[in-house]
């Protein structure tokens, strides 16, 4: 009981002593506005600024609320007493006025005797810049969120201060932690206090986000500079060698290496544009202004006696500019040895911005710690890359180890059927919305459609062409041309939809450097799969035994009273149903047109002929390495995959010479055909 | 003595029908052309009958390593497109030069070497954000240099191909999927843009033959058919030379058996080269005198379909006589233009109308599966039945 008696007295005492203190601070508050009425009312963004600290400064919790309707327009003035007043409503009677401070109704005015207060837009930018701290006390979490995500976008200065009242206060833990940030970013940025910089920097050690790497790159920027005299500056950032010297990330310099393809930081000729506009080289002649002041002095088709048509090597001009020289009609011209000696004896350097010499090197240690970890993970998101197109020529080529690996039988067509498998997936989601149950129809439905076609074309034209396996990739060849150009005729040129569902487009997300998106892993798994069901079916089901046999030794197995038309028959189809089936799993990451298959065929043939044919693990194999490989190339050469892909087959074709039965070559009997 | 040369002649006897029968149609649109004739023929179609012998020579050298030799290569329209750009960059370089020459006569100063070459950097390069020239155009302006380069460059690409598949005894389907690869790869080398053959805007402008600017193109184009029609007699002669030689016999004991062959002592690797290399460089001349008359190139000619266009040519008109690659490549391609040209009106099922452009290659791809299976030896087949018939 006393306890709360005792609470019930300190709370009443609180409120009363808060409520004296807000009233002396308004009473404060409207005194600068009355004292700053015009820098108000008539604003302008190079004026407001102090008004706004003044205003702040005032600590008066009416401020942010000012300020708020100082930005949405919704202040007037009364020009009489050149009071500032906010409106409370619009009616017959006129402007009903409130004051600030109080809330006392002032009554009603009429629109003559007032005048809206209208803050242009860099002046409004100023008041919500200075609204952040009040958004971030604000008791609405949305604001608050809002007001972090303002300072996210530009922070300044002034808002360090705010912003660490806010985080002193705040209770929710996701903002807290954003704050936190938030207030590591803008101490690196804008702190005067060396030893707090610091303390940010090192708590950022570690961490990969981009707004991280930003911070501590900015703090580690630097300009170039050119002297005559050694640089003698703490903060230099590294010392440069026009045409030699390379520039690293954190600001250092980076010798050149022989497997690097950086090109040097600053040519031999941007060195003379620097020494030009640094004022060391006067008088620079450039091959252009040399022509110019041999135009100027022609004279009836001559340069003091050389004819102008002799004047069409560089040596020519250089030697009739040099008469002008000595007729004194133009200053000298620099000879490249001339332009080296005045380089070679100038400094080329750059300096950070920052001042403090410890907080450079604190910075330095963070960034090459973290670009370490970006790198590792860099590396990583490579391989998993690398992964991924390694599954899809999996997927694409795991029809053919059963057509041309375990029957040896090529088929040109293999592509189309790829394609008709990604058609049907399309076809379907036409008639079915939904995706996801668009998808699960069509994957068995494409195996059925590329099943019966790989059966028939089996019976009508592979079956008599077993014994010359060129003509059968002549024909199956000329199959793939005329279905390629009937889906053509069917479903135009252009590139068809076919969309995975939504619980596929997004991505795992690891951190900033490193996201899977699922549909990668999906066809990942969907190639495990594919992998796992082709073991099966080959080694432990009677289908995989008698086509083993059917393929060793055709004969012998039809003796053993296995039919062996049947047998390649159904081989065949199922070998061009996975295709189909692959070929809806490839259509949903890449457009579906009628050349889809022929952009995989190759790539195909390749996968099952560098692994080793007639073995599926090979053929895993296979597609791993030609995948990765892609993949470390694109890696090396960004910007061109096409040229990747060239240095790839280049890559198979010398391989093949070293294994020219695959990576995994079959052993004995099998392998003499 | 009379008697060797009556065989001689006889084992020429398709030469001489080939070649009567190319000189005549040459002399008749010259005679009926519009450059210096009774203006008869067109100009276009001039050029497509100029193209089709280029073709029909391209298809001589696919049937020798295919018909005769065995190899199924999948690469000779690779070594044919690879001539046109030797001779393109040539033929676009000097042009350009000649037009930036013009444009800049009334300068104060005249150009500087290399003033002219900077010019011509942007004009050629500027479609793929370059103005250099590359490092491979050097020797763009010497004709000669490049005339040797549509022999050489195809030639030596066969040669080192040849030599790593042949050495590791890549035979067969393996072969015919390596020497795909390889078009595919030069073709996305090519597509690139720094590639410096202007990626997929190719070389373009190729029928306006540099410093020549007075004559007509309807002249130009009889001038090539001449060419061409020479050129395919010449390489007809050479390979009939070549077929009916004791190499050639070797050659076609390799395709029937290479391991007997092998045990007989010959080199068989070297006869595989030889033959891949000749037919690789005859498909570079080919080329050269292909693109001047077509007037464009881009990667997408070199395409692997391409390639595989020229083997459904020789298989049609049959692989393993040399007129039959030559019917086959001129029945194929021009019955291809005619029907794709729009000239043929389609016919209409009622339901379903029948177009000729649409349906053409899918009724060439199905009459391939049917060469394929019933008439492995092609039109040339039936032309043989008939003249057995005669003898009979």
């Amino acid at each position: 009981m006393n306890i709360l008696f005792k609470i019930i007295i300190s709370l009443f005492a609180t409120v009363l002593f808060t409520s004296s203190l807000y009233a002396s601070q308004n009473l404060k508050f409207e005194n600068v506005l009355s004292e700053n009425f015009k820098l108000i009312t008539k604003s302008s963004s190079k004026t407001i600024d102090p008004v706004i600290k003044k205003l702040l400064n005032t600590n008066a919790p009416i401020v942010g609320d000012f300020l708020k309707k100082w930005k949405n327009k919704k202040l007037y003035f009364i020009k009489k007493t050149n009071s500032i007043v906010s409106l409370k409503e619009i009616n017959t009677n006129g402007y009903e006025l409130v004051q600030f401070s109080n809330k006392k109704n002032l009554g009603f005015f009429k629109k003559a005797e007032i005048k809206k207060i209208k803050p242009n837009s860099g002046v409004r930018s100023k008041i919500s810049n200075a609204l952040i701290g009040f958004q971030l006390l604000s008791t609405d979490v949305n604001i608050r969120v809002k007001g972090l995500e303002t300072l996210s976008r530009k922070f300044n200065p002034e808002h360090l201060t705010p912003l660490k009242n806010a985080l002193a206060k705040e209770t929710n833990l996701k903002i807290k932690k954003r704050m936190s940030q938030l207030l590591i970013f803008g101490t690196i940025q804008y702190s005067q206090n060396e030893n707090e910089i610091i303390s940010s920097l090192k708590s950022l050690e570690g961490n990969l986000s981009i707004e991280a790497r930003g911070v501590i790159s900015s703090l580690l920027k630097n300009k170039i500079f050119v002297s005559s005299q050694k640089p003698n500056s703490p903060n230099l950032a590294r010392i440069i060698i026009p045409g030699v010297t390379l520039k690293n990330s954190d600001g250092s310099s980076l010798k050149p290496s022989f497997y690097s393809n950086k090109k040097p930081e600053i040519t031999k000729q941007e060195a003379l544009k620097l020494l030009i506009n640094g004022n060391y080289i006067k008088n620079y002649i450039s091959p252009s202004k040399r022509d110019e002041i041999l135009k100027k002095n022609i004279k009836n088709k001559y340069v003091e006696n050389i004819p102008v048509e002799t004047l069409k090597t560089d040596v020519a001009r250089i030697k009739a500019y040099n008469v002008l020289v000595s007729l004194g009609k133009s200053p000298p011209l620099m000879t490249d040895q001339d332009i080296d000696t005045i380089i070679n004896k100038h400094f080329f350097y750059a300096i950070y911005d920052e001042k403090s010499s410890k907080v450079i090197n604190t910075a330095k240690e963070v960034f090459n710690s973290i670009n370490h970890k970006v790198n590792f993970y860099k590396y990583l998101d490579l391989i998993l890359d690398g992964l991924s197109l390694t599954s899809i020529y999996f997927l694409a080529a795991i029809g053919l180890a059963i057509t041309f690996g375990v029957m040896r039988v090529i088929n040109m067509a293999h592509g189309e059927f790829i394609m008709i498998g990604a058609y049907t997936g399309y076809v379907i989601q036409l008639f079915i919305p939904n995706h996801t149950i668009s998808l699960l129809i069509a994957f068995p439905l494409a195996f059925i459609i590329t099943f019966l076609a790989g059966v028939g074309m089996e019976r009508l034209v592979i079956r008599h062409l077993y014994k010359n396996p060129l003509d059968t990739l002549l024909a199956t060849f000329g199959i793939s041309i005329a279905l390629q150009q009937i889906a053509k005729n069917i479903f135009g040129t252009q590139a068809r939809p076919l969309t995975s569902p939504d619980w596929l487009d997004g991505a795992l997300v690891i951190n900033d450097v490193l996201s899977i998106s699922l549909i990668r892993i999906a066809i990942f798994v969907l190639g495990l799969t594919f992998l796992i069901l082709l073991v099966l079916v080959m080694n432990k089901t009677r289908l995989g035994l008698e086509t083993k046999a059917v393929t060793q030794n055709p004969m012998m197995a039809s003796s053993m009273g296995i039919n062996p038309d049947k047998i390649n028959m159904l081989t065949f189809g199922f070998g061009s149903g996975i295709a189909g089936v692959a070929g809806v799993a490839i259509g949903l990451f890449s457009k579906v047109t009628s050349e889809l298959g022929s952009e995989y065929i190759v790539q195909s043939f390749m996968t099952v002929v560098v692994g080793g044919v007639g073995n599926i693990w090979g053929m895993l194999a296979g597609a791993t390495m030609i995948g990765m490989l892609q993949k470390f190339i694109e890696w090396f050469n960004p910007s061109n995959t096409l040229a990747a892909q060239t240095y790839m087959i280049i890559f198979i074709i010398l391989f093949i010479q070293f294994r020219p039965k695959g990576i995994i070559a079959l052993k004995g009997r099998a392998s003499e055909d | 003595m009379k008697s060797i040369f009556l065989n001689y002649l006889n084992s020429m006897s398709s030469f001489f029908w080939i070649t009567a029968i190319i000189m005549i149609i040459t002399i008749s649109i010259v005679v009926f052309s519009e450059a210096y004739g009774l203006n008869f023929v067109s100009t276009s179609f001039v050029k497509i009958l100029g193209k089709t012998l280029c073709l029909c020579i391209v298809a001589l050298a696919m049937d020798l390593v295919w018909g005769y030799c065995g190899i199924l290569s999948l690469g000779h329209f690779a070594f044919f497109g690879l001539g046109g750009y030797m001779i393109g960059m040539w033929l676009m370089f000097e042009r350009t030069k000649s037009i930036v020459i013009e444009s800049t006569q009334n300068n104060i100063l005249p150009l500087t070497h290399n003033e002219i070459n900077e010019a011509i950097g942007t004009q050629i390069f500027g479609v793929v954000g370059g103005a250099e020239i590359p490092m491979i155009w050097i020797f763009a302006d010497t004709l000669s240099i490049h005339l040797l380069l549509v022999l050489f460059v195809p030639g030596i690409l066969a040669f080192i191909f040849g030599w790593l598949a042949f050495r590791s005894r890549v035979n067969g389907v393996y072969l015919s999927i390596l020497t795909q690869a390889m078009t595919l790869g030069l073709s996305l080398y090519l597509f690139q843009n720094d590639s410096g053959l202007r990626g997929n805007n190719g070389l373009s402008g190729l029928q306006n033959i540099p410093n020549f600017d007075n004559i007509t193109q309807a002249e130009l184009s009889i001038w090539f058919l001449i060419a061409s029609s020479l050129t395919l007699v010449v390489t007809y002669f050479i390979c009939n030379l070549v077929v009916k030689s004791k190499l050639g016999n070797v050659i076609k004991g390799i395709r029937d058996n290479e391991t007997r062959i092998r045990f007989l002592g010959y080199k068989v690797e070297s006869y595989k080269l030889f033959v891949f290399v000749i037919t690789a460089i005859i498909s570079g001349i080919a080329g050269a005198l292909y693109y001047p008359q077509a007037g464009i190139i881009n990667p997408a000619e070199l395409a692997p379909i391409a390639s595989i266009y020229l083997a459904v040519w020789v298989a049609i008109g049959g692989r393993g006589s040399l007129y039959g690659a030559v019917i086959g490549a001129a029945f194929v391609s021009l019955s291809s233009s005619y029907f794709t040209g729009g000239q043929i009106p389609n016919i209409n099922f009622g339901i379903f109308t029948l177009k000729w452009v649409d349906w053409w290659v899918v009724i060439l791809g199905l009459s391939f599966v049917i060469t394929t299976l019933y008439a492995p030896k092609g039109i040339g087949g039936l032309v043989e039945i008939m003249f057995r018939k005669k003898q009979l």
